[in-house]
């Protein structure tokens, strides 16, 4: 007699470990494959885009550091870039550097801990300790530059709010040698691992003209093959002073995506030693540009759009000439790719599941804003 | 063949792990080892007293409360029979405060700092919520770089004043309007600043002060006052904010 089975709705999260957040997605099961998956977001709306609206200029900063707390160096950048559009401030060369340098460790402190908890998702536990120890350097050095660890309020209208300290530029070469010694630690124990090749290769695969359509960025994209970076594609700040690569991978799996964040690692920390030493020959320290405290952009809109470590992050102002913006709104990256999620689960296990979605990289904050 | 590769690969991989065996930890026992947290730390705010007097430095100027993103500062102050500013209250909640640093920024006058404290857990939140004994008793062993010793000096040389005054008056009323217009604008958004912020009297009564202060009698000792401490200050303080701290110095 043949075993009679039927589907099963299942709620995973709002409250699960490895929703990285606050997401719920509905799964629609049949045994330990997933048939459908639907997120539902929205449990972590802050309303920060609002919140801005009441807020002047630069105490928008402050709010913008939680959208994505992972990488707020990118998001205090690309408010201050957006507001500089409006009233059109030319930033201090230094500063530039400053920025550069603290938005791209910004981006391989994200993906070191990428690499840790998307690891420890699939099972493995020591890179999640590796990756965060390393992460550990760099935070300090933010810490040592502005004071926080997490929401750093670095980057304001205009340049940025210290300069380093003395010790910062050794420390920080010394740190990115550290890096990218242990990045060969770092795939030593991951990429031939028969276990975690089992569990990724071929798994949750993206292809390039679905993650195109789904409007998915950064290294998911670039992972599925589509080389596209703002930091080439739609130069700001500095980043075409610089000399470094695109990586791209070809399949789209759950180990690309994987093996994408370190490759940017590496890039990232060819553009830290680049900016350090074009640090050296700005001669001006001037690190902001005068900008009043009652700072009052003239009427108008910009958006201004950076590649972070989640995809393209952007902003878009409008100001009435008043000190507070009239409607801010963000895009983040996360919501594209959370969206995405549902195409690459056909048919998967449910393990494969939180591993597609850890791979995803997706900063729930992000998404509900 | 395939098990043999898959050994290597687990040799190779508990050679990885196996590079620790005899390194030292890098984490530390918390409450009996520290790790050295650096100046910058952005930890509790806490109000700084005279190095010699021991008396609060605030002002009473609320530059901080209004440059407060979250609302967490509330400054209460009454005038006194020379109509100078004496502090009343000052209140910080620390269940709100983000730590975002905007305040020590803001004040002109080494009043604030964030210190490099961070052990402020109770068990209940309304304890969370400090006075300005309490704030200025967790400020009391905190260092800090006096912004103030320059202005200090300055008011005791009377001869510039007769002719600084002039000038400057003339300037005021125009960027007055703007300020009033600013403040007005403030008020017409009520969104602003959360609620509880609203209620303190010091709302309204700082519009006053502001019109009053422009009033000839007892600007000489101020016209001197901000002009040298926003000097230190070119940085930060833009136009408006210059004429900010003029009106708040002169009381
Ligand atoms: S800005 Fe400084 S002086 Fe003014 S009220 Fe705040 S703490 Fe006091
Ligand atoms: S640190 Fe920020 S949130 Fe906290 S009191 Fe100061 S300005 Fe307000």
């Amino acid at each position: 007699m043949a075993l009679r089975t039927e589907e099963f709705v299942v709620n995973m999260g709002p409250h699960h470990p490895s929703t990285h957040g606050v997401c719920r997605l509905v799964l629609t099961l049949d045994g330990e494959r997933v048939k459908k998956v639907e997120p539902v977001i929205g449990y972590l709306h802050r309303s920060i885009e609002k919140i801005c609206e009441n807020r002047t200029y630069p105490q928008c900063i402050p709010m913008f550091d939680r959208i994505e707390y992972v990488t707020s160096m990118s998001c205090n950048q690309v408010f201050a870039m957006a507001a500089e559009r409006l009233a059109e401030i030319e930033v201090p060369e230094r500063a530039e550097y400053l920025r550069v340098i603290m938005l791209e460790l910004n981006r391989i402190a994200s993906h070191l801990l990428f690499y840790g908890v998307t690891a420890m998702d699939i099972g493995a536990y020591t890179p999640f300790l590796y990756g965060l120890r390393e992460r550990e350097l760099i935070i300090d050095l933010f810490e040592m530059t502005c004071g926080q660890r997490l929401t750093y309020n670095y980057i304001r209208i205009g340049g940025v709010s210290h300069d380093i300290p003395p010790e910062f530029v050794p420390k920080c070469r010394e740190a990115m040698r550290i890096i990218g010694q242990k990045m060969a630690d770092y795939e030593g124990l991951l990429n031939e691992n028969p276990i975690w090749l089992a569990r990724t290769k071929d798994i949750g695969i993206l292809r390039a003209e679905d993650a195109i359509a789904w409007g998915v960025s950064g290294p998911v994209l670039r992972a599925s093959g589509v080389k596209h970076d703002l930091r080439k594609d739609d130069p700001y700040s500095i980043y075409d002073r610089f000399d470094f690569e695109i990586p791209v991978q070809k399949n789209g799996d759950t180990f690309d995506r994987y093996i994408q964040r370190l490759d940017e690692i590496r890039e990232s920390i060819k553009i830290v030693n680049q900016a350090l030493n074009g640090l050296e020959g700005v001669e001006d320290d001037k690190i902001k540009a005068k900008v009043s405290p009652n700072f009052k952009p003239p009427a108008g809109e910009a958006y201004a759009r950076i590649e972070n470590s989640r995809g393209e992050l952007g902003t878009y102002l409008i100001s009435d000439g008043t000190k507070k913006p009239l409607r801010v709104k963000t895009r983040g990256g996360s919501y594209n790719q959370l969206q995405a999620l549902p195409l690459m689960c056909h048919d998967v296990l449910v393990a494969d599941l939180v591993a597609i979605f850890a791979t995803l990289d997706v900063i729930m904050p992000e998404v509900d804003r | 063949m395939g098990v043999i590769k898959d050994l290597k690969n687990l040799i190779a991989g508990l050679g990885i792990t196996g590079k620790h065996l005899g390194t030292h930890a890098i984490t530390v026992q918390y409450p009996e080892q520290r790790d050295k947290i650096p100046e910058r730390s952005r930890g509790i705010v806490v109000l700084l007293s005279d190095k010699e007097t021991g008396e609060l430095n605030c002002t009473a100027c609320q530059l901080c409360m209004r440059a407060c993103p979250t609302g967490a500062i509330v400054v209460e102050f009454e005038r006194d029979e020379n109509k100078r500013k004496v502090l009343t209250n000052f209140t910080l909640d620390n269940t709100i405060c983000c730590f975002c640093g905007l305040c020590e920024e803001s004040c002109n006058f080494s009043a604030l700092k964030l210190a490099q404290k961070y052990e402020f857990s109770t068990i209940g939140k309304e304890e969370l919520v400090w006075d300005m004994h309490k704030l200025q008793e967790v400020g009391r062993d905190v260092p800090y770089e006096d912004k103030r010793k320059k202005k200090k000096a300055a008011p005791k040389k009377p001869t510039p004043k007769p002719t600084e005054k002039k000038p400057e008056e003339e300037k005021k009323p125009q960027q007055t309007k703007e300020e009033v217009e600013a403040q007005a604008e403030k008020k017409a958004k009520p969104v602003d600043k959360p609620v509880d912020k609203m209620e303190p009297k010091p709302e309204p009564e700082k519009e006053k002060p502001a019109t009053e202060d422009n009033q000839p009698g007892e600007k000489p000792k101020a016209g001197e006052e901000p002009t040298e401490q926003t000097g230190g200050k070119t940085e930060q303080a833009g136009d408006d904010s210059k004429d900010d701290t003029k009106k708040e110095g002169s009381d």
